[in-house]
């Protein structure tokens, strides 16, 4: 069997013991505690069903989707990304910087958008090459650079946060196509989502993550260049965590350094309650999808049934634990750390 | 670049060694967090401010309104910034009485309630004079450390809750269903400025609280919630009470993807900028400006009287020395004055005038 198709991945080869693990019930649980929680907050509150409040959770869970698909690819190499709230947060204010602000006088309009992905792309190739070059574990290396974005952010705004006034920008987070109603954000989140799922099925790269968090010796032995496939993971997740900063400085008008404060918290939690493994090697982006509007209209229908705040974040505790539990395979697992 | 130090010192230098070199030299440049602005002068005290980080608006502001007074009086002027590590707080005010001799007054916010204690202590061990503001231990008074310990300045949210919850009903034309978003639920402003929420709706029975979420004071989750609600409740929401200002800003952004900025009052508590103008532009009713320009000067400038023999701190009267400081309440009426003179032009206070906003002694 070669690496690249490995027995983990969702389309995998179809020989029977791959074919019994797809239909496992454990793979679904995370889709049928979506179906299970959607169905109680619908009959406590039947007004969770309109399409208005489709719409926000949808709004909600653009910017968690778009970043947790960046940190997909990393979890499924095995290694951790910790970098999502420094490389948001800088995406974000030099986005507000660059686009007609009321800071400055600059007015790129559109353009700003490539320059600020280079950004996300740089910061990621950079996470990237330390990582592997120096050796550095990936937590350590992105722990560095999610202070150092954020400490960057904080030097270029000095403490105060910078109005979006570039029309075109808000209407990202604003506007909704004339069609189905949706905000354009919600697109492009959706276009990333498409992206993400092609280059993780059609693409080289896409395979040699999955064999890297196989096992990373075999994939070095069959020939893949781990090093190269470890610096281009970060860094295309680093071009998802920009788009996460431009969704989200457009959705809340304005750029500041703490704009990506609890982003890491939400986006970790979304990719493992979606049963990515944190071991690597088994997951998808279509899994993240799930996780993702798991933890959104959880925490959306907690506001609809009327939960008090103080138990709030209790539940999404609980929903982490239980999510992992459900969707483990322990007959895999022999020594939990 | 390895071979040319290689060359450079005579020797072989490992990719290893080269490492630790540049790490060593990344940690001296980090390690002065002192950030001196000019040489200490030997006999005007030097003054320090130590805040949070200068990553908020808020501490911000207070830098610069200490670095204003500094310079009114011709003072060194230090910042000490804590990132909310309570002992690197205390050590570098340790580290700065040494290097001053204790010729040095000290306005604080300490990261943490428990913190104000040690910082006292080591102050008037070296004979320094300091100002607390906001966090203290309700047990360590001021008068039990004559004269180092000059003054402890807080700012109850009761009346200033109160204050924005009626500001809001007011714009709602007395009537209604409100939804408000909290603080951290353990956080003594959050507390106290729910409490004045409360005192106003039960004096305003018209108006109907129809939820109250905690958003931690965050951004995102105060849009996220706003978000439901709007679910929820829909055209039922006539206004929404926020308790600080970032809040209250997510909101109206919530409102805006709905359609309704401007239609649907909010209020937040701070001052900050981007609130004022939102009040400017009609999209929110009302803010609480604590004036951090205020706090950061005039901190320094009670604890520099003190100082430099201006007034005995132990003869003052106890609502001197643990009082409440005054905050400005900003609507539409105000919000252009409020703007002109202390946002497009560098506020102008009267340095001199110590006791001008005391508004009575602090209950615990």
């Amino acid at each position: 069997m070669t690496p690249s198709a490995d027995a983990e991945s969702p389309r995998a080869s179809a020989s029977p013991k791959s074919a019994m693990h797809r239909f496992r019930l454990a793979s679904w649980a995370p889709v049928i505690v979506l179906v299970l929680l959607c169905a109680v907050i619908a009959v406590i509150n039947p007004n969770f069903l309109s399409f208005g409040n489709f719409v926000r959770i949808a709004q909600a869970a653009m910017i968690p989707l778009v970043l947790g698909l960046g940190a997909t690819f990393i979890i499924l190499m095995g290694s951790i990304d910790l970098s999502v709230e420094g490389i948001l947060t800088l995406s974000a204010v030099i986005l507000s910087l660059l686009v007609l602000n009321g800071a400055n006088g600059n007015d790129l309009g559109l353009l700003a958008i490539p320059l600020v992905l280079l950004v996300g792309a740089g910061v990621g190739f950079i996470n990237g090459a330390v990582h592997v070059k120096l050796k550095v574990p990936s937590f350590m290396t992105t722990l560095g650079t999610w202070f150092i974005g954020v400490g960057v952010a904080n030097a270029l705004l000095g403490g105060t946060a910078v109005r979006i006034n570039d029309k075109l920008v808000r209407a990202l987070a604003i506007s909704r196509d004339p069609l189905v109603g949706l905000p354009w954000g919600v697109w492009i989140a959706i276009f990333c989502f498409f992206v993400a799922l092609v280059i993780q099925n059609y693409t080289r790269l896409g395979r040699y993550i999955y064999a890297l968090g196989g096992g990373e010796d075999l994939a070095g032995l069959s020939g893949i260049r781990a090093s190269r496939v470890r610096i281009m993971a970060f860094t295309l997740a680093g071009v998802f965590y920009a788009v996460g900063g431009i969704l989200a400085a457009a959705q809340l008008g304005l750029g500041n350094s703490q704009i990506g404060l609890g982003r890491l918290f939400t986006t970790i939690t979304a990719v493992v309650v979606g049963g990515t493994s944190l071991a690597g090697g088994s997951g998808s982006v279509q899994q993240t999808l799930v996780g993702v509007l798991v933890v959104v209209v959880l925490s959306n229908g907690m506001v609809l049934m009327g939960i008090p705040p103080s138990v709030q974040i209790g539940v999404q505790g609980l929903m982490i634990i239980a999510a992992v539990a459900l969707s483990m395979d322990r007959k895999l697992v022999r020594i939990v750390k | 670049m390895v071979k040319d130090i290689n060359g450079l010192m005579g020797r072989r230098v490992s990719r290893r060694g080269l490492l630790k070199g540049g790490a060593a030299l990344g940690a001296a440049g980090v390690f002065p967090a002192i950030i001196t602005r000019r040489s200490f002068a030997a006999d005007t005290p030097t003054l320090v401010n130590s805040i949070r980080s200068l990553s908020n608006p808020y501490h911000a502001t207070w830098n610069k309104g200490g670095e204003a007074f500094a310079k009114s009086v011709g003072a060194d002027y230090v910042t000490l910034v804590t990132e909310g590590n309570s002992e690197k707080g205390v050590s570098d005010i340790r580290a700065i009485l040494a290097k001053t001799g204790g010729n040095v007054v000290i306005n604080v916010d300490p990261n943490d309630a428990p913190d104000a204690r040690p910082i006292v202590e080591a102050v008037k061990e070296a004979g320094g004079y300091v100002i607390t503001q906001w966090n203290k231990p309700e047990d360590l008074h001021p008068w039990d450390f004559d004269p180092n310990y000059v003054a402890h300045i807080s700012f109850s949210g009761v009346p200033y809750g109160k204050a924005m919850a009626e500001a809001l009903f007011k714009a709602m034309g007395g009537k209604g269903g409100i939804v408000a978003l909290g603080g951290i639920q353990s956080n003594i402003p959050a507390i106290e400025r729910k409490a004045g929420l409360d005192q106003a709706l039960a004096e305003n029975p018209d108006i109907k609280l129809l939820d109250f979420q905690v958003a931690n004071w965050s951004d995102t989750e105060a849009l996220e919630k706003t978000n439901a609600w709007l679910t929820q409740f829909g055209d039922e929401i006539g206004g929404i009470w926020a308790a600080n200002d970032g809040m209250g800003l997510a909101a109206v952004e919530a409102l805006r993807a709905d359609g309704r900025a401007g239609q649907v009052p909010v209020t937040g508590i701070d001052g900050i900028q981007l609130a004022v103008e939102a009040i400017l532009a009609g999209e929110m009713a009302g803010t609480v400006a604590w004036d951090p320009y205020w706090q950061g000067g005039m901190g320094l400038s009670i604890g520099y009287h003190a100082a430099t023999g201006a007034f005995d701190p132990a003869k003052e009267p106890k609502d001197h020395r643990e009082f409440y400081g005054t905050g400005v309440i900003i609507t539409a009426d105000n919000a252009q004055d409020y703007y002109d003179s202390n946002i497009k032009a560098e506020p102008e206070l009267d340095w001199n005038d110590i006791w001008g906003r005391v508004s009575g002694q602090i209950q615990y």
